[in-house]
């Protein structure tokens, strides 16, 4: 078994996981700490373990064992609090075409509902949720990642978007 | 009237979330849109797309990382951590030492304490990891001869191939030719599991071979039935211990090993079993990890940790 040749711990191919992985792990953990200073610190964290553990991990499993880590890390490490994140400057209205001032106040506010909503989901919800909307990541890949099923990952889907819908139509 | 009405529902959440994902056919997805209020969740779906994330600079961010100059574990040594390594091998020295003028002869023997794992070679270059709390003793000067050594606890050997290499313990025999296996013998408890080759168990006068994957175990000389296994290692190696179906008692016992903690119980049932794993890095951690799947709650008091059942207020 000790046999198989352990690539992870040749640095080339180790620097290539990095740099295949290290944007959706940031993201990752932003969406569990929503600071995105701490976020890149666990994600560090994370990557100096197998980068120092390399001959002990199975290299099929280690996207699954870097968010893991990520997960262990910010239970130890960050106290839990309000994550709430911001929207990029440029974001693109849903009707593009539409320049109407009402139609984009609407739209405005709209986005603050949603903000706040994503705020008050439960860190299982809201990660899974924007893993899949920001990250375009599919049920099956976040199961394997976070070591789930796919269905729980459906059902916090699921669960994600009830609530988002109804505190924006109860705001 | 109810039921096909959730039915209904059911249906239209199962292809929102085939939506979301990108996997809903066209022709599912204008028949979605033109559903009742399905306007919100296109909105919620288009916006939070927009969210802003930290933009990495990979390649400065690997530089940052390799500035740490990290240090890769030697395999020889992969289950110890470097700081209880030299710990390890303090205790190490002096325990040989000590033997040496003990017996004034060739038995040579290993012993962990609380919350310590060794790692060592026998004469034939076969492989021993002792997990916490355990006992290994041996023959150097007969090894050539006999590769039969005692163990007391819990160990994972790797044994070159060549003649049989037996273990004893007070519970049973394990004989194998070069295989990978570990032994664990506790009070009220014998385990035998197989990683590689075959393994031959001797328990009670009675005979059974174990393949890769299978587990023999014995608890308060009981036979038990054991799920397999596709593992390649022991989890305690990776400093985790992993149960399955094991009663409490058990359990606590392996966690009295690894931190240095007295566990008393109140008012509950030990024999309960227990199906999961604790970390030996994080006494919190791992103490959550027992107490909550099982609705237990606990108390720390000095070395002393008290569990008890979670009363809902």
């Amino acid at each position: 078994m000790s046999e198989k040749k352990n690539t992870l711990c040749e640095e080339s191919y180790f620097s290539e996981f990095y740099i295949k992985n290290v944007q959706s792990a940031t993201n990752f953990a932003y969406y569990k700490s929503g600071d995105a200073d701490a976020a890149l610190d666990l994600v560090q964290e994370a990557f100096a373990k197998i980068w120092e553990n390399c001959s002990q991990i199975d290299f099929l499993k280690v996207k699954t064992y870097l968010f893991t880590t990520i997960n262990n890390l910010f239970l130890n490490t960050i106290k839990h609090q309000k994550v709430v994140m911001a929207f990029a400057k440029e974001t693109p209205y849903q009707d593009k075409t539409n320049q109407n001032p009402e139609y984009i106040l609407e739209e405005e506010e709209f986005k603050i509902k949603l903000q706040n909503a994503i705020a008050s989901l439960s860190e299982a919800q809201r990660e899974v949720f924007l893993m899949n909307r920001i990250d375009g990541k599919k049920y099956r890949e976040i199961a394997d990642l976070l070591g789930i099923t796919q269905k729980a990952v459906e059902k916090r889907m699921s669960a994600a978007l009830k609530i988002l819908k109804e505190q924006i139509e109860n705001i | 009237m109810s039921y096909p009405y959730n039915e209904e529902l059911m249906k239209k959440e199962k292809e929102i979330l085939k939506w979301l994902e990108g996997t809903l056919s066209d022709k599912e997805t204008e028949d979605l849109k033109q559903s009742e209020d399905f306007d919100t969740i296109e909105k919620i779906a288009h916006y939070a797309t927009h969210i802003a994330t930290p933009k990495v600079d990979a390649q400065q961010a690997l530089a940052a990382l390799k500035n740490r100059k990290l240090s890769k574990k030697e395999p020889k040594v992969r289950s110890l951590y470097y700081n209880n390594f030299f710990k390890v091998a303090a205790i190490f020295i002096v325990a040989l030492t000590a033997a040496y003028f003990l017996f004034y002869n060739t038995t040579q023997s290993f012993t962990t304490g609380i919350a310590q794992t060794k790692s060592f070679y026998l004469p034939d270059h076969s492989q021993v990891l002792l997990n916490a709390s355990s006992k290994i003793t041996f023959s150097e000067k007969d090894w050539n001869k006999q590769r039969d050594l005692t163990l007391e606890g819990e160990a994972y050997f790797k044994v070159q191939k060549g003649k049989t290499f037996s273990v004893k313990t007070v519970d049973g025999i394990v004989k194998v030719l070069g295989t990978h296996f570990d032994v664990k013998q506790r009070s009220n408890y014998y385990e035998v599991s197989c990683f590689e080759g075959l393994v031959s168990v001797t328990y009670k006068n009675k005979t059974v071979k174990l393949p890769p994957g299978k587990t023999f175990r014995v608890i308060n000389n009981q036979i038990e039935k054991t799920d397999d296994f596709i593992a390649q290692n022991p989890s305690w190696l990776q400093n985790e211990s992993s149960f399955s179906r094991i009663p409490l008692n058990q359990v606590i016992a392996e966690l009295e090993r690894q931190y240095d903690i007295k566990v008393e119980t109140k008012d509950i049932d030990t024999s309960k079993l227990f199906t999961g794993s604790f970390t030996h890095n994080n006494q919190k951690i791992a103490l959550e990890a027992i107490t909550i799947p099982l609705q237990l709650s606990y108390q720390i008091k000095g070395k002393t940790v008290i569990f008890y059942k979670y009363e809902v207020q």
